[in-house]
């Protein structure tokens, strides 16, 4: 039983890790094409490599960013609940 | 031809994800339960169908024959029966994490009614009942309801194939996203460094000419004609 729970936890934790950094680089990619069709639209002028750093700096330390912390938490909160459900309730 | 193996690969690859999702997804019955008991069962090569042994149930006997508790229920038509197991799942697979067949065995014994006075229940359940298997559908919970027409929407089940298609669609925008930002420049680069590449080489050539295509146009006057 300990062992099986044990196993759980790991295949979670390697898959979850799997979703998690393959969400992260498109979530990152999507944000970066955005900047750049931004630049263009509002017509800026300057450095764009710079603008667009800027713009990628701020998506690091933004809301969204850590959205996708939700990956782990979401099927943890759904073990939980199955557990009870099927369990106790 | 190959567009026929092509689209054959496609639907059975469908069928076996949709057999695979109806047999795991949890489904509701409507029915009287009409008697509960255990009985040792020897399971052979149909163990798939069964709990793997390290659940707590499985633990209980040996691996070729298991005490194992069953329910038999009627269907608000009258005649035709259903019989489900009840036993513990696994960590793993399938995902329900359910210890408590004995307290669901309970449940079960306290809701069995005569026929003439029937309490309806629903059973909540997964799994094929394949007589020639010898395979029931696990039993993973029993709540009482009010009538034999009652009806009950899936929800759960709408939402896991909802989230299931929203996966389905994320993993293809990823895919798509990956082509046109990583993939698709790649090959352009490639593309244009081989041009570089063949266009410095037809510069080469041409200087090359000069000493060394000398050269192997002399010693190409050595070699003997082309027989035929």
């Amino acid at each position: 039983m300990i062992l099986g729970w044990l196993r759980l936890a790991l295949f979670a934790l390697v898959g979850l890790t799997v979703v998690y950094f393959l969400t992260s680089i498109y979530s990152r990619s999507v944000r970066r094409e955005k900047l750049e069709k931004r630049w263009v639209a509002d017509g800026l002028e300057g450095d764009r490599d710079a603008w667009i750093e800027k713009g990628m700096q701020d998506y690091e330390k933004g809301l969204k960013k850590r959205l996708l912390w939700l990956i782990y938490i979401l099927p943890m909160l759904a073990f939980v609940a199955t557990i009870y459900f099927v369990n106790w309730s | 031809m190959w567009t026929k193996i092509k689209w054959g690969l496609r639907l059975l690859l469908l069928l076996i994800v949709g057999l695979f999702l109806h047999y795991t997804l949890p489904q509701r019955d409507v029915v009287q339960i009409i008697n509960t008991y255990n009985k040792l069962t020897p399971i052979g090569a149909n163990w798939i169908f069964y709990s793997i042994e390290d659940t707590g149930t499985g633990v209980e006997t040996t691996a070729t024959t298991r005490d194992i508790r069953f329910i038999e229920a009627v269907y608000p038509d009258g005649k035709s029966v259903m019989v489900y197991r009840n036993e513990d799942t696994g960590w793993i697979w399938p995902p329900y994490f359910k210890w408590d067949s004995s307290t669901l065995q309970a449940e079960a014994t306290n809701y069995k009614t005569d026929k003439a006075k029937p309490q309806w229940v629903a059973v909540t359940h997964y799994g094929w009942r394949i007589p020639m298997l010898s395979i029931f559908p696990n039993a993973v919970k029993i709540t009482p309801v009010d009538g034999p027409d009652v009806t009950l929407i899936p929800w759960l089940n709408i939402v896991i194939l909802s989230l299931l298609a929203f996966a389905l669609f994320m993993l293809r925008q990823m895919w798509l996203q990956f082509r046109e930002r990583a993939l698709d420049p790649a090959v352009d680069r490639a593309g244009q460094a081989w041009d570089r590449v063949e266009a410095e080489g037809d510069v080469a050539r041409a200087r090359a000419r000069g000493v060394w295509g000398r050269f192997t146009a002399w010693l190409d006057t050595w070699k003997g004609k082309p027989r035929p």
